[in-house]
């Protein structure tokens, strides 16, 4: 008796084990406790999409304001069809979509200008 | 045009480098900064946690004034924080102004490189400085170097863990303490 009672404690006691983050990060809808985890992910993924979007506007080569109103659309587009359709989380916990929409995004928007000016005049105007 | 571009992000990692190593030697390792950054984000943690249980119930007066004292001390502890790091932040300020100005002396009107779109009036000034001509396409040194450090140094902070944390950075407002509320 004693010794199922013992049993049945440590099981409860038994720290629940996380899946791997990059697991985590490609299943979909998969359970985020810790919201700082999740919004490190969103951040991380806007600074490498910010840096591919550079690298394929400047070797397309796409010019003037339809690159940069092009960049705002993907990034945010993209970033928010993974969080709301394939994660499935729920905005308003992290503060609505523009708290969501505005997470890394001046840093991706740097990088993402920092690549495309470097691919473009090194391409074409060397 | 490789060389000069790929110079400049190469300057601006180094000096993002250079600016968190003397940042971390003369703030983040001494006793008195890493005990006000606990503070404060035990402090933030918990006034997050108060400010969400309060919306579901009705306002109480000596709970309301309980979170107000709290935002207080919590405003305090950020000033005494900002005050911690800024000391250093003249010093690093001060250096990199004179290795700034170097830099602009070597790459003095010289493009650097060609920028795909043509910068609103406002941003033409410092993406056309001290370049002649009218193409303002054409990309001055500053331009390029601010939009480098805006990415990198942000990025390097991020993965040394010297970044603040989110819920410190909203509660308590940044760098000015906290924000007025509508």
């Amino acid at each position: 008796m004693n010794k199922e009672k013992r049993n049945k404690t440590s099981l409860l006691n038994k720290p629940v084990q996380k899946e791997p983050l990059l697991k985590r990060i490609l299943t979909a809808k998969s359970k985020w406790d810790d919201k700082d985890e999740f919004l490190d992910v969103i951040y991380w993924a806007r600074q490498i999409l910010g840096i591919i979007l550079g690298i394929v506007w400047g070797f397309i080569p796409l010019r003037g304001f339809i690159g940069l109103a092009l960049f705002a659309l993907t990034n945010a587009g993209l970033l928010y069809l993974y969080i709301v359709n394939y994660q499935c989380v729920d905005e308003d916990e992290y503060g609505g979509t523009f708290e969501m929409a505005k997470e890394g995004f001046m840093t991706s928007f740097a990088a993402f200008l920092v690549t495309w000016i470097i691919i473009y005049s090194g391409l074409y105007y060397d | 045009m490789w060389a000069d571009t790929l110079l400049i992000v190469f300057i601006s990692v180094c000096t993002a480098l250079l600016s968190e190593g003397l940042t971390w030697l003369l703030v983040y390792r001494t006793e008195k900064y890493q005990k006000l950054k606990t503070e404060i984000e035990k402090q933030s943690k918990k006034l997050e946690k108060k400010k969400e249980a309060i919306e579901s119930t009705l306002l109480d007066k000596n709970v309301k004034k309980k979170i107000e004292r709290e935002e207080e001390r919590l405003k305090n502890n950020n000033k005494d924080l900002t005050m911690v790091k800024m000391k250093s932040m003249f010093a690093i300020g001060f250096a990199f102004t004179a290795l700034l100005s170097m830099f602009n002396t070597i790459f003095d009107g010289k493009i650097v490189a060609k920028l795909p779109f043509t910068p609103i009036s406002w941003v033409q000034g410092l993406s056309h400085r001290n370049l002649s001509g009218e193409d303002y396409t054409d990309c001055s040194f500053i331009f390029l170097y601010i939009l480098c450090t805006m990415s990198i140094r942000q990025n390097i902070q991020k993965m040394l863990g010297f970044a603040p944390s989110r819920t410190a950075a909203k509660q308590g407002g940044g760098m000015f303490g906290t924000q007025p509320k509508p």
